[in-house]
């Protein structure tokens, strides 16, 4: 069953279409992953799945509902929670607070307001606690978040989607600026959620999630220029002609591409 | 019996701390912070109360007032980043509605308080509803906008009954035991009332609502990314902000037995930015000392320079460019250095030992 559809997605800034007649799919409990070289419009894509931009044209159909017109946070009512390509965590905050705005959550808004009101703080650090451990960040939980490290960081910004149980979580180049040591950590642990949720992940690099995904999506100049099983894309001569040359180029330093 | 179970605890107790475990240490710790808020009330009370021989009872309560409407400025600046410069408002109306309350509809002062309270809320309801939809200047100035609108309201179109410029003296200060005629009496009651309006932001600061506000300072667009409808919240702690506020007009006017048209003036509200500043915003005893500190600065200074506001001026650079924190942070800074070292002096120590 598909749980997203977009029909003739597009989005315009200026004379530039960052994203051009896009209709994605992606099935449930699948794992996606989207590829194609920098400034192809992968996460503009992501911003209009989101709700972080309207549409210049098309819809996005989520769980069977037109969401296209919906804001940010109907949208994660709805299930769907993304992740941004710089890191974006609470840095004043402490990393087990950081994770409060997740854990008392509901999605009806009064009570959500009453949660806040009469929740102990004690339960919801025990709660922070509980899903720290799942990146495992548990030892971290009373230092400032300022101070983690940024491959730290992209843990705990996946664990703040995590703890929505998300139905679809989108992420946007979850390695890029991390360590080999680090992208085998968020590596492991979307393996582990590999199968039990809905997954739509941005990669630069094709080498890094071509064993991850089930199928894959090769954008190019704002366009979907080719889909279906990792084996069976990499071998299209099309994706070879317009990304094969550049796959290997000069990975961007964190720092870089932080700015 | 009883009394050597009693003291068999107390060595048992003993023993416990000796050896450095708590059996009971998350209990012990709640109750530790339980006895920690009192402690603090009471610090507070005996700071106001040390004021007074110098300042005399009526400028301690004025000071109060300001330490209340301080923080409840802080709550929203501090708190949730958002500067409004149209905070007096709420101050304001609270302060008319005393007034006003108190000539035409009770004669029972605790009534007219609610009253104020009640209508600063509504008009916070209202002015809060447009506002907290943008931030950064554009909310700093459209609320100065509603301030602006507020004065002009008393100083024209209701002159009739505000008294516009010479403003409106309070009748029925009295009430059975609450007598708002003696100064000592509302010492008492601001005093009371400060501590309970610190209370209770502290506990709403400390909850995981203060946590929520804090990421919405930091980054308002990620939290909505965390699906939430962040101008709920805010509107919520506006409203909040503009009851507190309205709570010291209202005790304004009872302090003054009058009703000074100076609590709506829009330019006031640089005093309570600088209070927030210079004492630390983002924390409620930086709030406190602030208010406590700008009143003094601004009450005592006049006396003796004449050009008292360059001491404020020159406050305000150092605090911009060097003390971020304010008063409070800096000594908060100030204590986490010296606990670092001597963290690393002791276990220096222990290795050479
Ligand atoms: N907010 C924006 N305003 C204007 N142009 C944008 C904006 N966001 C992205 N673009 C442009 O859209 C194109 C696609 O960008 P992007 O989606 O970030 O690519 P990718 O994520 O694939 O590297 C780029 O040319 C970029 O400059
Ligand atoms: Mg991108």
């Amino acid at each position: 069953m598909e749980l997203l559809v977009t029909e003739g997605l597009t989005k315009r800034f200026g004379g530039l279409v960052a994203v051009n007649e896009v209709n994605l799919r992606i099935k449930e409990n699948e794992a996606l992953g989207i590829i194609g070289p920098n400034g192809s419009g992968k996460t503009t894509l992501f911003n209009l799945l989101s709700g972080f931009f309207a549409p210049t044209k098309g819809r996005v159909v989520f769980r069977g509902k037109d969401v296209t017109r919906l804001s940010p946070e109907e949208r994660v009512k709805m299930g769907m929670v993304r992740t941004f390509q710089l890191v974006s965590v609470f840095n004043s905050l402490k990393v087990w607070e950081s994770l409060v705005p997740c854990i008392v959550w509901n999605s009806d808004i009064y009570h959500s307001l009453w949660k806040f009101m009469t929740t102990a703080v004690e339960e919801v650090r025990d709660n922070s606690i509980e899903a720290l451990k799942l990146v495992g960040l548990k030892d971290y939980a009373d230092s400032m978040t300022a101070e983690l490290s940024y491959g730290d960081k992209r843990l705990l910004e996946i664990a703040f989607a995590l703890a929505f149980q998300p139905k679809l979580l989108l992420l946007d180049e979850p390695f890029s600026g991390l360590s080999d040591v680090e992208i085998g950590k968020v590596l492991a642990l979307l393996r582990s959620l590999k199968g039990k949720t809905t997954i739509g992940i941005i990669e630069h690099k094709i080498s890094m999630i071509v064993d991850f995904v089930d199928r894959l999506c090769v954008m190019n100049e704002g366009r979907i220029i080719c889909e279906g099983k990792p084996q069976e894309v990499l071998a299209d001569p099309l994706v070879n002609e317009c990304y094969w040359g550049k796959e290997e180029v000069v990975e961007e330093a964190p720092s870089s591409s932080a700015l | 019996m009883r009394k050597e179970s009693r003291y068999m605890r107390d060595v048992l107790k003993k023993q416990e701390t000796m050896l450095g475990v708590s059996v009971t240490a998350r209990k012990s710790f709640v109750e530790a912070m339980g006895g920690q808020r009192v402690l603090e009330l009471v610090l507070i009370a005996v700071v106001f109360l040390v004021l007074v021989p110098f300042l005399g009872a009526h400028r301690v309560t004025d000071f109060a007032i300001f330490c209340i409407f301080a923080l409840s400025f802080d709550l929203l600046y501090g708190y949730m980043g958002r500067l409004s410069f149209g905070h007096l408002l709420y101050l304001g109306v609270g302060a008319y509605t005393v007034g006003l309350s108190l000539r035409y509809v009770t004669t029972n002062p605790l009534l007219a308080i609610v009253l104020g309270v009640v209508a600063a809320s509504l008009a916070g309801m209202a002015v809060g509803a447009v506002t907290v939809r943008v931030s950064g200047a554009a909310f700093a100035l459209s609320n100065l906008a509603f301030n602006r609108v507020g004065w002009f309201l008393v100083m024209s179109p209701l002159k009739e009954i505000t008294g516009g410029e010479n403003g409106l003296s309070i009748r029925n200060l009295s009430f059975w035991l609450v007598n708002f005629r003696n100064p000592n009496f509302r010492f008492w009651f601001v005093l009371v009332a400060l501590l309970g309006v610190f209370l209770f932001l502290r506990v709403l600061t400390a909850s995981p609502y203060g946590v929520l506000l804090r990421s919405i300072k930091e980054d308002e667009r990620r939290v909505r990314f965390l699906g939430y409808n962040t101008y709920f919240y805010k509107w919520i702690t506006f409203v909040v902000a503009a009851s507190i506020a309205g709570f010291a007009g209202a005790l304004t006017a009872l302090n003054y037995g009058y009703v000074n048209p100076n609590t709506l003036d829009v330019h006031a509200n640089a005093g309570v930015v600088f209070a927030c500043l210079i004492g630390g915003s983002g924390r409620l005893y930086g709030a406190l000392l602030g208010g406590i500190l700008y009143m003094l600065i601004t009450n005592l200074l006049p006396i003796y320079f004449q050009r008292w506001e360059f001491v404020l001026g020159v406050a305000l650079l150092l605090i911009v460019f060097r003390f971020r924190g304010g008063i409070w942070g800096g000594l908060e800074a100030l204590r986490k250095s010296i606990v670092l070292r001597y963290n690393a002096s002791s276990s220096k120590k222990g290795v050479s030992q």
